[in-house]
């Protein structure tokens, strides 16, 4: 434990010599300033980067694990709903599911057993997005950022990293972050109207006018970089570079030109649209697209609330793993569904369900999973974990996995390391193809 | 053998044989940079010209580019003094202590407690950086100009450990959190010790209902790496142990007692009492006594360097400990001395770098290889803050008509600050370690009617769509914009640009301001 945590801050056991670390320290001019990776296959790494892709359906507020992954019929905790046989012989899921019952041994493990110690909205979501938690003197970049660096196609012109909101969605939520990655990953949010903000040119400049100035532009600022090149100065021209890229992606937030029965799969819900933007998104290149789906916050009237909620998380996330299937995306798009926490066992006056952080579930579907795989058990009452607990960590660890980057890969800032996850975190085996 | 080295790591480091003390800032600066360059044997970049010159200086030290009529001005001048005139000039004037408590705040809070009105007044009445290090970490209620520092202690009461570093970091230039868990992997003889020694002198400080109250009693304990339970003692950086009367650790009811009173006062607004003895104030006692006080005046002369040549002395800015010296060891040593000696006075520290050729040379390497950022061969090219890219922005799109003529002293610094306002400041980001400008920034530029509606639209257009002649209105927007004349290569690119669109002048001369406003060598200081 202890020479984890001294490995964690740099000790002699990376190699890193003072040498090493004065150089790093001070040599932040050429790409992405300070952030490097250690070892020599560094440039190797960065042409081998894959087309995975990641959908993560981020269930806003926290769904109960008993009412979707992981109930329990005829226990007092059990509630008015019952569970279902799936394809896989000896797993039953919540009534509620039937759709993902079907397709549970295709492409989907659960993982049962998340003790994740944080039952707060914000300090919960922090956690769960970025696997570990801030420290004083790092602030930890989420998943998501590091996914679309990791991922991501550096000359890219559509967005690394977009974040679709609902309205409801920033209620007590964590901030996301890139932290020391830089802005470059930072998510790119929808806005209310389901399009990217600024992304749509003023209605008194002409396309081509729009163009020349760009140009124009570019000719004067290439005159003053010369001879000036560092990371920052770079990255305003790669800023600018990104703008006509951006601006064309944004008629992958029309759904409208989608065929009509594709329309009719996914249906009419927000949520359902928000999914098949996701998946246009993942077709044309962006490494990972978060969909929010608010209002799972069921303190009380939890059984109304998840007959509604589950059914359709259940419609949305079986069409959008057979749209994926279909087109032959979902052995490189990893589809993930996490909340901040689950919810309380206990059914509590208001026939609600608190929150809950103790015992609860996760699901990820696609590229690298063991398709049928159940990790990790509750108690009889979905009260303690009594089996296989893990913890954030854990779950990020097997999502860089299941996207084929080693979890224990690192970034250097000054004279740390910071790996992906923290040290002596290992992924979920059982669930990795 | 750890002894000896904290020994060494405590040694007083203002070594006997610097430069006399008498001698001008700029002269020691230039001395020990030129000096070292000559060991690397590297010719330096020239010294800028004199439109880049008051660019930089207006920049660093009020905050905005120069108005024409002031950068045109300093050009044309033929005083051999003038870049000291126009220094002394700028320093101390109100939009001087607005600049300087905006950049301070930055760099005191990180966004987490805003002491805005405090630093305001701290610079205006140039209080020495030992004086407002003493307002922001002892600040009372009772005092109506510390009061207004409160918000840095009150944002971190809540997490002892959070406070101990970044006061660590921001005034002694250290990070203590590698100590937290471990040895430090590469300052041999720093041990746990060092991250909760320093933890002790906050660890009885409280949020007690809003105000901030110290406790008499508390000390901390931690485990080892090697799970043994220790006592920290109330240790400061340089290994030096504080002695502290003999303290009375109440009983558990005694401190329940206690608490409860505390609770109560906080329920009925009053503020704690104040203790006999303060750990907190200790920790500055110790921390400014001569012999203990290099780490708080390196630390200080390191950041106040770093703001203006965009590269500290010593690199990173958090790590100035005995494994990481500076690049010019006996010029930061006469730096300190010479700050600690002149009671702590930041401006005159401000001035002596701002007049070096240190700080002068140009940013641009030709030549392949360009010298490591530490020799300080080559000026750094440093993106613009959001005030003074805010008010920049707004200064270069305003008539510039305003500012020219015969106007009175105060009455062109009137409209000068008027006209750069830091209303969109809140639209770009603080720039930070391993700052990146963001593809939101590049569409907002490209996009927003915001900034089309503020920069495009405005005086600087009204002014030029007069100017019929295209080379003479390129020389109007080159001054206007960059601070500069046009070259041969951009005169004849814009003409060319403006020539083609005789249908459409207004929106060729939109695109024009557009691709200067929006370009890199308006976003950065250079």
């Amino acid at each position: 434990m202890s020479n984890n945590k001294q490995r964690f801050c740099g000790s002699s056991e990376h190699a890193l010599d003072r040498r090493s670390f004065l150089c790093s320290a001070a040599g932040s001019i050429g790409g992405v300033a300070g952030v490097h990776y250690l070892g020599q296959d560094a440039l190797a790494e960065q042409l081998k980067r894959n087309d995975k892709r990641v959908i993560l359906l981020w269930l806003a507020g926290g769904a109960s694990q008993l009412e979707t992954w992981d109930p329990k019929p005829g226990r007092p905790t059990g509630g008015p709903f019952t569970d279902i046989a799936t394809s896989v012989p000896g797993v039953r899921i919540s009534e509620l599911m039937p759709k993902m019952a079907q397709r549970f041994g295709k492409s989907t493990s659960i993982v049962r057993s998340l003790n994740t110690k944080n039952g707060s909205h914000g300090g919960g979501a922090q956690l769960m997005m970025r696997g570990r938690n801030d420290e004083p003197s790092v602030k930890y970049p989420d998943f998501g950022a590091m996914l679309a660096r990791e991922v991501g196609d550096p000359n890219s012109q559509v967005p690394d990293y977009v974040a679709v909101y609902t309205s409801t969605e920033g209620r007590g939520s964590g901030k996301i972050t890139p932290a020391f990655l830089g802005a470059r990953y930072a998510p790119i949010k929808l806005t209310e109207k389901m399009g990217l903000g600024n992304i749509e040119m003023l209605k008194d400049i002409s396309n081509s006018d729009h163009l020349q100035r760009a140009e124009l532009r570019a000719a004067l600022s290439n005159k003053f970089t010369k001879g000036r090149a560092s990371g920052v100065v770079d990255s305003h021209r790669q800023a600018y570079d990104r703008v006509r890229g951006l601006m064309s992606s944004n008629k992958l937030f029309d759904i409208s030109g989608e065929p009509q029965h594709i329309l009719n799969k996914y249906g009419p819900t927000q949520f359902a649209k928000q999914a098949l933007i996701a998946r246009r998104l993942i077709e044309a290149g962006v490494p990972f697209v978060r969909v929010g789906r608010a209002w799972w916050d069921s303190h009380g009237q939890n059984f109304e609330t998840h007959q509604e909620l589950v059914p359709e998380l259940d419609h949305v996330m079986s069409t959008l793993l057979d749209d994926l299937s279909e087109r032959g995306l979902l052995d490189s798009t990893l589809v993930i569904t996490l909340a901040e926490f689950g919810r309380t066992p206990k059914i509590n006056g208001s026939l609600g369900r608190d929150h809950f952080a103790s015992a609860w579930s996760a699901s990820l579907s696609g590229c690298g999973i063991k398709p049928g795989v159940v990790y990790g058990k509750t108690d009889k009452d979905g009260q303690t974990v009594a089996d296989g607990q893990v913890g954030a960590g854990e779950i990020v660890a097997s999502i860089f996995e299941a996207v084929g980057i080693p979890h224990d890969k690192e970034y250097h800032i000054g004279s740390r390391p910071i790996p992906l996850v923290n040290p002596g975190i290992s992924p979920i085996k059982d669930i990795l193809a | 053998m750890p002894v000896a080295l904290v020994l060494i790591a405590s040694t007083p480091a203002f070594a006997a044989e610097l430069l006399p003390a008498d001698k001008p800032i700029h002269e020691v600066v230039d001395h020990h940079i030129n000096a070292g360059l000559k060991t690397e044997k590297l010719k330096p970049a020239p010294q800028v010209n004199d439109a880049n010159l008051a660019r930089r200086l207006t920049l660093d030290l009020v905050g905005r580019i120069p108005a024409v009529s002031e950068v045109r001005t300093f050009v044309s001048s033929p005083e051999s003094d003038k870049r000291t005139k126009l220094i002394d000039g700028f320093i101390g004037t109100p939009e001087f202590v607005d600049h300087q408590a905006v950049r301070f705040e930055v760099f005191i809070t990180g966004g987490n407690g805003n002491i805005r009105k405090y630093l305001t007044t701290a610079f205006q009445e140039n209080r020495g950086w030992d004086s407002m290090t003493r307002d922001i970490l002892l600040a009372k209620e009772s005092d109506p100009v510390q009061k207004e520092a409160l918000a840095f202690l009150k944002g971190r009461l809540k997490d002892t450990d959070q406070l101990t570093n970044d006061v660590s970091v921001i005034f002694f230039g250290i990070n203590v959190s590698c100590t937290k868990c471990h040895d430090h992997p590469l300052v041999d003889g720093w041990t746990q010790d060092h991250f909760y020694g320093m933890k002790s002198f906050f660890n009885r400080s409280f949020d007690s209902g809003g105000f901030v109250g110290e406790k008499e009693f508390g000390r901390v304990e931690y485990t080892t790496t090697a799970g043994e339970k220790r006592q920290a003692p109330l240790m400061f950086l340089t290994g030096t142990v504080v002695d502290e009367p003999e303290g009375h650790e109440p009983s558990k009811d005694e401190q329940k007692k206690l608490e409860a009173k505390y609770k109560e006062l906080a329920k009925k607004k009053e503020a704690p009492p104040e203790p006999k003895y303060s750990r907190r104030a200790k920790l500055l006692e110790i921390a400014l006594k001569p012999g203990e006080d290099h780490f708080f005046a390196k630390s200080i002369v390191n950041r106040v360097w770093h703001q203006l040549i965009g590269q500290g002395l010593v690199m990173p800015l958090d790590q100035m400990h005995s494994e990481n010296p500076p690049s010019h060891p006996e010029l930061m040593d006469w730096l300190a001395r010479d700050l600690v000696s002149h009671n702590y006075d930041l401006r005159r520290l401000i001035r002596g770098i701002a007049m070096s050729q240190a700080y002068s040379r140009s940013s641009q390497w030709a030549a392949a290889d360009r010298p490591a950022p530490e020799t300080f061969a080559v000026g750094v090219v440093r993106p613009l803050t959001p005030w003074q890219y805010s008010r920049s922005l707004g200064l270069a799109a305003t008539d510039p008509r305003q500012f020219a003529g015969e106007i009175k002293p105060d009455e062109l610094l009137k409209r000068i600050t008027g006209a750069a306002n830091a209303g969109n400041a809140s639209l770009f980001e603080e720039p930070g370690e391993n700052f990146q400008i963001s593809a939101d920034e590049a569409l907002l530029f490209s996009n927003s009617d915001r900034i089309a509606g503020s920069y495009l639209r405005g005086g600087l257009f009204g002014y030029l769509k007069t100017i019929e002649d295209s080379s003479k209105l390129i020389d109007e927007a080159s001054w206007s914009i960059l601070s500069r004349a046009p070259d041969a290569e951009e005169r004849k690119l814009l003409v060319t640009h403006l020539d083609a669109r005789k249908d459409r002048r207004d929106q060729a001369l939109q695109q024009l301001i557009w691709a200067m406003l929006s370009g890199t060598e308006f976003r950065f200081n250079y």
